[in-house]
C-alpha cells in the first residue's frame, strides 16, 4: 500500500506497533558485519529452529529478530532478549537449547551469559545498565539494534519515515531548511560544515537538475560508524535523503558506499525497493507529486573518493582526482550541476530533527556543536565498539565511563581522532570536552568519528609514520605538495624509526610540512601533516629520543629494541617459547627461558604474551648498556 | 570588465579572466608549469600559488592557484608574501628530488635559490613532472590515447597496458606541448613513431612533403565530414593554391 | 598485449545489459567484471571501452587507480590483513608477517598454485575486533599470528572440496 496522507502513515504505524506487540517477546539476535564474523548466523538459526521445536513461537509469541550492530562487537555475537532487557554476550550456537528453556520459556537468566564488568568483575543482568550502554544518546543510531532493517514494517514501528511525512504534507522546502538551520546541524563526516547553509545554497542555485549525494565511502581507518548505520538502519539515511533532496528540489540521488561494505549495499539494496512500494521513494511520493530517487554506487577502493570533489568524479566513472573548489559543489558539482553531498550519518540525524524538531536537537551539545555524534571507540580500551554521545561528553568519560579504561591497566598515552586528517590528543587534555572546536583547537579534528585509544606501548614517531604510509598510497598523485612530500616525509620517518635520524630532521619535517599545508591542491594532502605536527606538539620527547639517544620509549620500533627475560622471574610457564614467531626463545616448561638475541626479530610477541610481570622485559639496542658496563 | 591590484599594481581584465591572466597582462610573472593557454587549468603543479585579500576580508588572506582563481573586482593579489616564497621554495625543491637531473626544472629552482635539493634525490630519475599536459592536450584534441595510470607515488603517463596506443593518431601534439621534452619521438618523411607506435606519413600531392600521419588524416576526416582528401595537402600548399585561385577570381573580373 | 589468454566473454556481455552505455557507470561495470573474473582480463577491458564508448586510456587509467581492481590474476582465496589504525597498534603487522612465512608471499603477491593472494586492507570496519584477517569470506577477529596456520589449512580444505 502506497502513503499518501499523514493518516495512513499513522494507521500503517499504528498496525506495525500491534503487529510487534503481537510478539509477547522479541529475541535480537545481532546480524552486524561484527558478529556475523563472530557467527551470529548460525546462532540466530539455532534460535528460530529451538523456538519451533519448542512450541515457544506460538505459545509465548516468541520472536527472533535479525538486527543491525548493537555497537558492542567486541563481545559478539550479541543476543538481547525483550522486553525483559535481558544482553547475552558471545553467545554460542551450543548456548541456545539453555537460553530458550531458561530465559525465554522460565524467566530466568543464565549467569555465565552476561556481561562481566571489568570494573569491579560484576554481572550485569540488563542492556541498560551496562555502562557501555548506559552513558549513550542516540539519534543517527536510534534504532540500530532494535528493528529487523530489512523489513520496512519494523523500521515504521519505529518512526521511521515519520519525519519525512511531517516535513513533506505540513512544511515548505523552506521551513524544512530553517528547521534544519535551527537544529544546529553541521557535518558529520569531516569539518563540520554547517548543513542548512550547504542545503539553501543548493536550492537557491539556477538550475533544474540537481542532485544529492551521500558520503557513505568511510576511509578513516578505524571508524566504521557509517557502515553500521547503512547495515543496521538503512531507512534513517534514506529518509534524510529524500526529505534534503525534496527541500533543495532535486530529482536524482546517489549513495556512494564503500567496496569494502557488502552488507550495507543488500540492506540499503532491500530497503530502497521497499521505501518505493510504499511510495516513500520513487514517483510521486507521498502523492505530491514530487519525484525523486536513489541509486547505490560502489567505491573503487580509494581514500581520496571520500574527499567530495573526488567522489563526484568517481560517481562520473573518473579517476578520483579531486577538483580545484573556487566553485562550490552546490553551484557546480556532480556532472556540473549543483549538488548537495552530506555525510551518512548527516543524513541519518535529519529524519530525527525533522520529527522531534529543531529544539530537541539543539537542547544536546555544546555552544557550537549541537545533537549527538557517533564514534568508534577502538585500540587499546577494555570496551570497543560503536557509540553515540552528546555533543561535549569529555575524552575522561569516553575512555574511562564507557571503554572501561585501558587494556590491562597500563597508562594511557593517547586518543586519536580524526583518522589520517587528525591528530593525537595527549593525556594532559582527557578532560577535553568532544567537539568539533575543542578538537581544532587541540591540533587534531572530529572526522568521520575514530577514536583509536594509545597506551605506553604505542609509539607516536611510528603512529605518525603509519598515516603517512598509509595517506602515500592513498594519495591521488595529481599536486606535487602531496605526492611528492608523503614521498620525502616518509623517507625521513624512515630513517626515525630505523635509528637513522640525523639533528635537524624534526624541523625539516617542520618545513615540508609547512608547505604541505598550504600548497596542496585538495585536503588529504592540506591535512597529511596533522598526525606528525600533532605528535611532535604534544610527544617531541619521543622523537628526540628517536633521534638523539637511538631509543624508542614504547619499545615499539623493532630497529631499536631488543627484549630479554629476567631469570629471576620467569616461572616457565612455556608461553613466550610458543609464541615466538622466530624460533628465539628457549627454555623448557617450568624452568627459566632464555631469548637468544641473534634470532629475535624484536616483534615483542612475549612481551604481550606473557602473564609474570616484569619477566620479559625491553630496552633500546643503542649499545647504551653495554657502554655502562663497561 | 574587472579591477584588481597584483603586488600593489592594478590591472583591469576581462569577467572571466584568471588571475594569473591578469599578472601577466601588466607582466607580473608568476612561476607556473601545469598552465597552457590552450587548455583548461588544472592546478596539479601548485607553483603559481598567490596570497589573495579582500578588504571585506578583514585582514584575512588566502592562498590560492592563480591559474584558477577568478579575478574579481578589489581583489588584492600578493605574487611573493614570505608564506608564499616559502611554500613554491617547498614545492621546488620536491620536484627537483623527483627530476634532478631535469634542465627546466633545475633552471626554475636555481631562480628560488635552490641548487641541490634538500630531500632524498629519486633514485629513478625522471624528467617528467606529472604537469598532465600531455593527456589533458590529447585529451582535449578527442583523441585521449594516453592517460595517467596508478596514482599517488607510483603515478605515471602512459599508454593502456603501457603497450602501443591503439588510439594515438601520432599527431605529436602531447610531446611538443611536454615542458622538460621528456616524450621521446621519431619523425622523417617516410615515418613516425611515437609511444612505440610507428605511422606511416602521407606526403602533399603537391609539394611532396610528409605532413601528417595516414591516422591524423583519417582521424580529421572521421571529425568534420571532410574528405580524407583534403587532409592530404599540406597547409603551405593549400595556401598556395587558395591564393592562386583568388588571383585567377580577380582576373576574371 | 601478447600472450594473453583468451577470457570467455559471456559474463561480461550480460554484466554489459545491467548498464547504460556511458562512462558513469564504468566503475560499477569494472566492479562487476571484477566479480566474474577476479580481474580484469585486458582483453575484456577492451571490450568494455568500446561498449560503453570510453576510450581505452580512460579504462587502463581508472582500473589502475581505484585498490578495487587488480589486472592479473588473483588467488581461488584473497587473504585479507588488515592494517588500519586500530589493526595496526595491535600488531597487524605480526600478522602479515607470519602469511609471509606460511605463504612464502608478499602482500600483493599470489601462490604459484594460484590458492591464495594476500592483501592489506585498510580498515574494513570491524575494528572493534581488531586485529581482523578475512580470508575468503571468512572474517576472523582478534587474529593472533600463532592461528595463521590454521586460518590457512581450513580454507585449504575448502579448495580441495
Ligand atoms: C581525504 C578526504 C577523505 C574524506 N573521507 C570522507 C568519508 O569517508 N566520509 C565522509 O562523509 N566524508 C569524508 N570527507 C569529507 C567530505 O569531503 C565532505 O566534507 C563530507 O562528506 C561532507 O558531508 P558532511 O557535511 O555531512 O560532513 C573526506 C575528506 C577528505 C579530504
Ligand atoms: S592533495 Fe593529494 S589527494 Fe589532494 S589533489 Fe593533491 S595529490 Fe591528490
Ligand atoms: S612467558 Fe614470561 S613467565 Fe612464561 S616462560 Fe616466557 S618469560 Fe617466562
Ligand atoms: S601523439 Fe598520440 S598520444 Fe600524443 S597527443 Fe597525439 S594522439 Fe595523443
Ligand atoms: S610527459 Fe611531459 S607533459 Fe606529460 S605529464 Fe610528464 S612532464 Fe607533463
Ligand atoms: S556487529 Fe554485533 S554488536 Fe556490532
Ligand atoms: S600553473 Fe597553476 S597549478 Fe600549475
Ligand atoms: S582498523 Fe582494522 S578493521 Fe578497522
Amino acid at each position: 500500500m502506497r502513503i499518501e496522507s499523514a493518516a495512513a502513515y499513522d494507521e500503517l504505524r499504528r498496525r506495525a506497533r500491534e503487529e510487534a506487540a503481537a510478539h509477547r517477546q522479541e529475541i535480537l539476535v545481532c546480524c552486524g558485519t561484527g558478529c556475523l564474523a563472530n557467527g551470529s548466523m548460525r546462532v540466530a538459526e539455532a534460535f528460530s529452529k529451538e523456538l519451533q521445536a519448542r512450541g515457544l513461537t506460538a505459545e509465548v509469541g516468541t520472536f527472533t529478530k535479525r538486527t543491525g550492530c548493537h555497537g558492542f562487537c567486541q563481545r559478539g555475537p550479541l543476543v538481547v532478549i525483550q522486553p525483559a532487557g535481558v544482553l547475552y554476550t558471545q553467545v554460542k550456537p551450543k548456548d541456545v537449547p539453555e537460553i530458550c528453556e531458561k530465559t525465554v520459556a522460565g524467566g530466568t537468566v543464565i549467569p555465565r551469559l552476561l556481561y562481566k564488568n571489568p570494573a569491579d568483575k560484576k554481572r550485569v543482568e540488563h542492556y541498560a545498565e551496562v555502562p557501555f550502554y548506559a552513558n549513550q544518546t542516540r539519534v543517527a543510531m536510534r534504532n540500530i539494534g532494535k528493528i529487523d532493517p530489512t523489513d520496512i514494517t519494523d523500521a515504521v514501528a519505529h518512526d521511521a519515515w515519520a519525519g519525512l511525512v511531517k516535513a513533506m504534507l505540513e512544511m515548505t522546502p523552506e521551513q524544512v531548511i530553517g528547521e534544519i538551520e535551527r537544529s544546529g546541524l553541521r557535518g558529520r563526516g569531516g569539518a563540520g560544515f554547517v548543513t542548512a547553509r550547504k542545503w539553501r545554497a543548493c536550492r537557491n542555485a539556477e538550475g533544474e537538475r540537481k542532485f544529492v549525494v551521500c558520503n557513505g565511502d568511510e576511509g578513516d581507518p578505524g571508524a566504521f560508524k557509517d557502515r553500521s548505520i547503512m547495515e543496521g538502519d538503512p531507512h534513517s539515511v534514506l529518509e534524510g535523503i529524500v526529505i534534503g533532496a525534496w527541500a533543495v528540489g532535486a530529482h536524482e540521488g546517489y549513495i556512494y558506499v564503500r567496496d569494502e561494505y557488502p552488507l550495507a549495499v543488500v540492506n540499503l539494496t532491500v530497503a530502497i525497493e521497499q521505501a518505493r512500494a510504499r511510495g516513500f521513494l520513487g514517483k510521486n511520493i507521498l502523492g505530491t507529486g514530487f519525484d525523486f530517487d536513489v541509486t547505490i554506487s560502489r567505491g573503487g577502493g580509494a581514500f581520496v573518493c571520500g574527499e567530495s570533489s573526488a567522489l563526484m568524479r568517481s560517481l562520473e566513472g573518473k579517476v578520483g582526482e579531486p577538483r580545484q573548489k573556487y566553485v562550490h559543489a552546490t553551484d557546480k558539482g556532480l556532472f556540473d550541476r549543483p549538488t548537495v553531498l552530506n555525510n551518512v550519518e548527516t543524513w541519518a540525524d535529519v529524519g530525527a530533527i525533522l520529527l522531534h524538531g529543531a529544539d530537541w536537537f539543539a537542547g544536546m551539545g555544546t555552544e557550537k556543536s549541537k545533537g549527538a555524534k557517533a564514534f568508534s571507540l577502538v585500540g587499546k580500551v577494555k570496551n570497543t565498539g560503536l557509540i553515540e554521545l552528546p555533543m561535549g561528553m569529555t575524552l575522561r568519560d569516553i575512555v574511562y565511563g564507557i571503554g572501561g579504561g585501558i587494556i590491562d591497566d597500563r597508562p594511557f598515552k593517547a586518543v586519536q581522532t580524526g583518522g589520517p586528517s587528525g591528530g593525537c590528543v595527549p593525556e594532559a587534555l582527557l578532560d577535553l570536552p568532544v567537539d568539533y572546536e575543542r578538537l581544532t583547537e587541540a591540533g587534531s579534528m572530529m572526522g568521520s568519528g575514530g577514536m583509536i585509544v594509545m597506551d605506553d606501548r604505542t609509539c607516536m614517531v611510528d603512529v605518525a609514520r603509519y598515516f603517512l604510509s598509509f595517506l602515500i598510497e592513498e594519495s591521488c598523485g595529481k599536486c606535487v605538495p602531496c605526492r611528492e612530500g608523503l614521498k620525502q616525509m616518509l623517507v625521513i620517518y624512515d630513517d626515525l624509526v630505523a635509528g637513522r635520524g640525523k639533528p635537524g630532521d624534526i624541523e625539516r619535517i617542520e618545513t615540508l610540512a609547512a608547505g604541505m599545508q598550504l600548497g596542496s591542491l585538495c585536503e588529504l594532502g592540506k591535512s597529511a601533516p596533522n598526525p606528525v605536527l600533532s605528535t611532535l606538539r604534544y610527544f617531541r620527547s619521543e622523537y628526540e629520543a628517536h633521534i638523539f639517544a637511538r631509543a624508542c620509549p614504547a619499545g615499539m620500533c623493532r630497529d631499536l629494541t631488543a627484549y630479554e627475560i629476567v631469570p629471576e622471574l620467569c616461572n616457565g610457564c612455556h608461553l613466550c617459547f610458543k609464541a615466538c614467531p622466530a624460533d628465539a626463545i628457549t627454555g623448557e616448561t617450568k624452568k627459566v627461558h632464555t631469548i637468544h638475541q641473534e634470532k629475535c626479530i624484536s616483534c615483542g610477541a612475549c612481551y604481550d604474551v606473557c602473564p609474570t610481570a616484569g619477566a620479559v622485559r625491553f630496552f633500546p639496542k643503542n649499545g647504551a648498556r653495554e657502554r655502562e658496563a663497561v | 570588465m574587472v579591477t584588481l591590484t597584483i603586488d600593489g599594481r592594478v590591472a583591469k581584465v576581462p569577467a572571466g579572466a584568471t588571475v594569473l591572466d591578469a599578472a601577466r597582462a601588466i607582466g607580473v610573472r608568476i612561476p607556473t608549469l601545469c598552465q597552457h593557454e590552450a587548455l583548461e587549468p588544472w592546478g596539479g603543479c601548485r607553483l603559481c600559488l598567490v596570497d589573495v585579500t579582500k578588504k571585506e576580508w578583514r585582514g584575512w588572506q588566502k592562498m590560492v592557484v592563480s591559474c584558477m582563481f577568478p579575478a574579481e573586482d578589489g581583489l588584492a593579489v600578493a605574487t611573493a608574501t614570505e608564506r608564499v616564497v616559502a611554500t613554491r621554495k617547498v614545492v621546488l625543491d620536491l620536484l627537483l628530488a623527483r627530476c634532478p637531473d631535469t634542465p627546466l626544472v633545475q633552471r626554475l629552482a636555481h631562480e628560488h635559490g635552490i641548487e641541490r635539493t634538500s630531500y632524498q634525490p629519486n633514485p629513478e630519475p625522471t624528467d617528467c613532472v606529472l604537469c598532465g599536459l600531455c593527456t589533458r592536450v590529447c585529451d582535449s584534441i578527442g583523441v585521449s590515447a594516453i592517460a595517467t595510470v596508478d596514482r599517488g607515488a607510483g603515478k605515471e603517463v602512459a599508454p593502456p597496458f603501457h603497450q602501443p596506443p591503439p588510439d594515438c593518431i601520432g599527431c605529436l601534439a602531447c610531446a611538443e606541448v611536454c615542458p622538460t621534452d621528456c616524450i621521446p619521438y621519431q619523425t622523417s618523411d617516410s615515418a613516425r613513431s611515437i609511444w612505440g607506435k610507428t605511422f606511416t606519413m602521407v606526403r602533399c600531392p603537391h609539394c611532396g612533403r610528409a605532413h601528417i600521419t595516414r591516422e591524423q588524416a583519417a582521424f580529421y576526416a572521421g571529425r568534420g565530414g571532410v574528405p580524407e582528401s583534403y587532409f592530404e595537402t599540406c597547409d603551405a600548399c593549400k595556401r598556395t593554391q587558395m591564393a592562386k585561385t583568388f588571383t585567377s577570381l580577380s582576373a576574371v573580373r | 598485449m601478447n600472450g594473453r589468454t583468451c577470457v570467455d566473454t559471456a559474463p561480461l556481455d550480460e554484466i554489459l545489459t545491467r548498464y547504460p552505455a556511458s562512462e558513469a557507470a564504468l566503475i560499477q561495470v569494472l566492479q562487476d567484471v571484477h566479480r566474474a573474473y577476479h580481474y580484469l582480463p585486458c582483453d575484456v577491458l577492451v571490450k568494455v571501452a568500446e561498449a560503453l564508448e570510453v576510450p581505452l586510456a580512460k579504462v587502463f587509467s581508472v582500473g589502475t587507480f581505484y585498490k578495487a581492481f587488480s589486472l592479473v590474476p588473483q588467488g581461488r582465496t584473497i587473504v585479507r590483513v588488515c592494517t588500519g589504525t586500530a589493526c595496526h597498534i595491535r600488531g597487524a603487522d605480526r600478522l602479515i608477517e607470519e602469511f609471509e612465512r606460511e605463504l612464502k608471499i608478499k602482500p600483493g603477491e599470489t601462490t604459484a598454485d594460484m590458492g591464495f593472494t594476500v592483501k592489506t586492507v585498510n580498515c574494513v570496519g570491524a575494528c572493534a575486533m581488531a586485529p581482523v584477517v578475512i580470508v575468503g569470506e571468512t572474517y576472523h577477529g582478534g587474529a593472533e599470528p600463532a592461528k595463521v596456520a590454521k586460518y590457512i589449512a581450513e580454507k585449504e580444505a575448502d579448495h580441495e572440496n
